[in-house]
């Protein structure tokens, strides 16, 4: 190694690790994360666009319940003014008020511990509901039409009344709204059209049942909130409350729970499925932003407000919610560039493009490795046997490589498709698969076959395979990211691993191997 | 002793140290346009009085091919090569002709929409180093020394010369065989043999990293072939990579029946094979060139500095 590239190396090495210790021992920042569980950060963005006129935004905002304790809620309002008001029943409502002139970006933040501890059934069924709930949740209306033929035949069909186990009448509602009514994002959210067409959305399916129950005397609401999971945005889900036994219980004919919440759902509404509405604005479009934390929130609070100036200026804990998710797996690449350059300069392994195995990899993190390598690899061999198929119709280049693209996305959009009819859950949620990387692999596996044959195709696939299994780990492991997003610095230490290797001029691991018969002198192989 | 110091005390070459210390440092990226495109290579030589493979047609637009084979309708044999290519891919030699059908060399015929077919693939940059769009043209199909003749088959054997700071240090003959289909590229089956600069003489062959006698397809011998007209060859490799400016350059030589020694191509990151079908290391070699070596040295005497260098380090002088 020269000099100047050893000296450089070490230099940005020691920068990046003499921040980190200044950040660990000086002003104690945690190195490793908790053991949180289902802590999550939320965020509601809004873009509300005005002319002038008075107007206001709401939106619903969570209570802390037995299931779930909200924190740390904080909000901007740029320019407009922002109440909270409580309703009876506990529900709060944010209000931006005031003229909206222009795009007013507004956002709710705030913190949510989700609990995993079952919550046992009510016991005291036979408790009464009192005057303010019967009140406000038992009568007919448009939504709920409990008073409709339809709903009242329906009800003495499949769950006749039994006063001495409402909990398995309303374990029979739910099962019939759940189980013979489909449930299709297309579907009519009417309560009664629902009913006649055996398909409804989510909403229709809900005040079907909501309808359903109080016709069978029980006080029932609708309740809306969001599903906590491994995607970027929150999705929005709505389900059903009755009063029994002193308290409500959730049912949800969507997503199939009775009693109480999953642990991946979060209550923002009760009463209304509506999340954010406005009054006098020209557009309005809003989204939830959901990341999971790491860290405690009292060791959140020392990266957000750190005693320093200077760190708390350039803390990431301060950013939005998107970009800190986006930033969390950029800040990770540079270690897969590093083992790339370990796998291909110290130890001398070819692979199929660069950071081909990288950008794979970096495709499969939120997939199991054996599922993620089965789907990739039948893509893949799907695209090599049509490119056999094509080498015949003697296409130019170009046009060659565009219908092998077409190949992979077909592939893909199949895979998807039958992810769904088995239920593996969102195979390519949230993922742009890099299918020119795909294609381009294609093209080089199919031209190697034929320039260096068969064997020197699969050997290389095979190796590139193994790199992108090497680096596949490190977007999976929430230690790295938690590291590499608190400790940002350490991204010039990892360039000044870089150069170290860069500057490495001894044998690669390959070469040992390659030259072995040269350092043995031949003296086996000599005849 | 570890494998790695072992190869360290012979001093095997790796591919870090070629690339960290002898390419990056004498050969400026400037310079490579004039060695990755065949044809300026070709312009470069001949303007210099070096012999190349004779070009028959060249074609740059798909419009261009079918004007090609017209042209290469006097020919009964030919190989058509891609500008850009590496490592020997995209070149088809057409070894013989019916009409419109053409044999590969291999045995396979192919019609005249396959061949337009391959032209125009290079022309798309298939078998481009960078993929981008490239020439397509057709040489002179050479034919091989009658010295060579009983050790190679189904393809054209060539002396690669390895010239570092215009000075020669090691060489080899690539020998292919019916597994490498007629290509003279080692990690494709082809036999590679050492060659004693100063002799001019094969020492040493290798075959698939193992050391052999003779040709696996012949069964005859490799060891101790005198290369025909060596000095020319040595000439031209020497006298070639001076004109590409480059300072580390793999020459491929080829001995034609008639026209003598041709240039076929010059290569800015040669392999490093040619260390086990020598059964020596380049590193102390290419030391020894950097002591001596003077700026103000012509051709020839670098040739034998090279030489002499050769011979010391086979004596173990340099070790």
């Amino acid at each position: 190694m020269s000099r100047s590239a050893a000296l450089a190396g070490s230099l940005l090495v020691a920068i990046g690790l003499a921040i980190f210790a200044w950040k660990v021992l000086v002003l104690h920042l945690p190195v490793l994360p908790s053991d949180v569980e289902n802590l999550w950060r939320v965020e509601l963005e809004i873009d509300a666009r005005g002319s002038g006129q008075r107007g206001s935004v709401r939106a619903a905002l969570p209570d802390s319940d037995s299931q779930q304790e909200i924190f740390d809620e904080r909000q901007t309002s740029d320019r407009l003014v922002f109440t909270v008001r409580s309703e009876k029943g506990g529900q709060r409502t944010g209000i931006w008020s005031g003229t909206f002139d222009g795009v007013h970006n507004l956002t709710q933040a705030f913190r949510v511990q989700l609990s995993e501890q079952p919550l046992p059934l009510p016991t005291e069924v036979g408790l009464g509901p009192p005057k303010d709930v019967v009140d406000a949740y038992m009568h007919s209306s448009g939504r709920f039409p409990s008073d409709a033929p339809e709903v009242r035949d329906l009800l003495a069909n499949i769950a006749p009344a039994n006063p001495s186990d409402p909990l398995g009448q309303m374990r029979l509602l739910l099962g019939y709204v759940a189980d013979e009514i489909l449930t299709a994002s297309t579907g009519s959210d009417d309560a009664l059209l629902t009913l006649a067409a055996g398909e409804g959305s989510q909403v229709g399916k809900a005040r079907l049942l909501v309808a359903l129950l109080r016709a069978a005397g029980y006080p029932a609401r609708i309740s809306a909130g969001l599903r906590l999971g491994a995607q970027r945005e929150g999705r929005e889900a709505v389900w059903a409350e009755a009063w029994v036994g002193g308290e409500w219980i959730s049912l949800s004919p969507s997503l199939g729970f009775f009693g109480a919440r999953p642990p991946d759902l979060l209550l923002l509404r009760k009463g209304s499925s509506t999340l954010v509405e406005e009054t006098g604005l020209d557009a309005l479009s809003s989204r939830y932003r959901v990341l999971r934390e790491s860290l405690r929130a009292d060791e959140v609070a020392s990266f957000m407000v750190p005693s320093n100036p200077i760190l708390a200026a350039i803390s990431l804990y301060r950013l939005p919610v998107g970009s800190q998710s986006a930033l969390r797996i950029l800040l990770v690449f540079p270690i897969g560039a590093l083992i790339i350059a370990v796998i291909r300069n110290l130890i001398g392994v070819r692979t199929f493009g660069t950071f081909m195995p990288l950008l794979i990899s970096l495709a499969l993190r939120e997939l199991p490795l054996g599922l993620g390598l089965g789907l990739v690899g039948s893509v893949i061999a799907l695209g090599i046997l049509s490119r056999l198929l094509l080498e015949r119709l003697q296409l130019l280049l170009v046009p060659r490589l565009g219908v092998l693209l077409c190949v992979v996305v077909l592939a893909i959009t199949a895979q998807s498709l039958f992810g769904r009819t088995y239920e593996v859950k969102d195979l390519y949620a949230s993922v742009l698969f890099p299918v020119v990387i795909m294609t381009m692999l294609i093209e080089r596996f199919s031209i190697t076959t034929a320039e260096e044959g068969l064997p020197s195709a699969v050997r290389r696939l095979t190796t590139s395979t193994l790199a992108a299994m090497c680096v596949y780990p490190i977007f999976r492991i929430a230690a790295l990211e938690h590291l590499m997003f608190g400790f940002p610095e350490l991204v010039i230490s990892a360039m000044g691993l870089l150069v170290w290797i860069g500057g490495y001029n001894g044998y690669r691991l390959s070469e040992l191997w390659r030259f072995r018969s040269l350092a043995r002198g031949f003296e086996d192989e000599s005849s | 002793m570890s494998l790695a110091s072992r190869l360290r005390a012979i001093g095997v070459l790796g591919m870090n140290r070629r690339n960290g210390v002898y390419t990056s440092r004498w050969n400026r990226r400037a310079h490579y346009p004039s060695v990755d495109d065949k044809l300026e290579t070709k312009r470069l030589l001949r303007d210099a009085g070096i012999a190349t493979a004779p070009v028959l047609a060249v074609a740059r637009t798909y419009s261009e091919v079918r004007g090609m084979l017209r042209e290469l309708d006097a020919y009964a044999s030919f190989v058509i090569k891609p500008a850009h290519g590496a490592m020997g891919n995209g070149i088809l030699v057409v070894s013989e002709r019916d009409g419109d059908w053409f044999r590969r060399t291999g045995g396979q015929w192919i019609d005249r929409r396959a061949l337009a077919y391959h032209s125009q693939s290079i022309i798309s940059g298939a078998y481009a180093l960078g993929g981008q769009p490239d020439v397509a043209f057709a040489e002179e199909r050479l034919s091989v020394h009658p010295d060579l003749r009983a050790i190679s088959t189904e393809g054209v054997p060539d002396v690669r010369v390895v010239v570092y700071r215009g000075v020669p240090v090691m060489s080899m003959t690539r020998l292919p065989t019916h597994r490498s289909r007629g290509r003279a590229n080692l990690h494709q089956g082809a036999v590679g043999a050492g060659i004693e600069l100063d002799s001019g003489v094969t020492n040493f062959a290798v075959c698939d990293g193992r050391a052999v006698d003779v040709h696996p397809d012949t069964q005859q011998a490799v060891l101790a072939r005198a290369i025909p007209d060596f000095e020319r060859v040595l000439e031209i490799a020497v006298r070639a990579s001076d004109q590409t400016r480059l300072g580390y350059v793999g020459a491929d030589v080829v001995v034609d029946e008639d026209h003598g020694p041709l240039v076929l191509e010059l290569n800015a990151r040669p392999g490093l094979a040619i260390q086990i079908a020598n059964r020596a290391g380049l590193v102390p070699r290419l030391e020894e060139v950097d002591r001596r070596v003077r700026p103000e040295m012509h051709w020839p005497e670098r040739i034998a500095l090279g030489r002499e260098i050769a011979r010391r380090a086979r004596g173990g002088a340099l070790q």
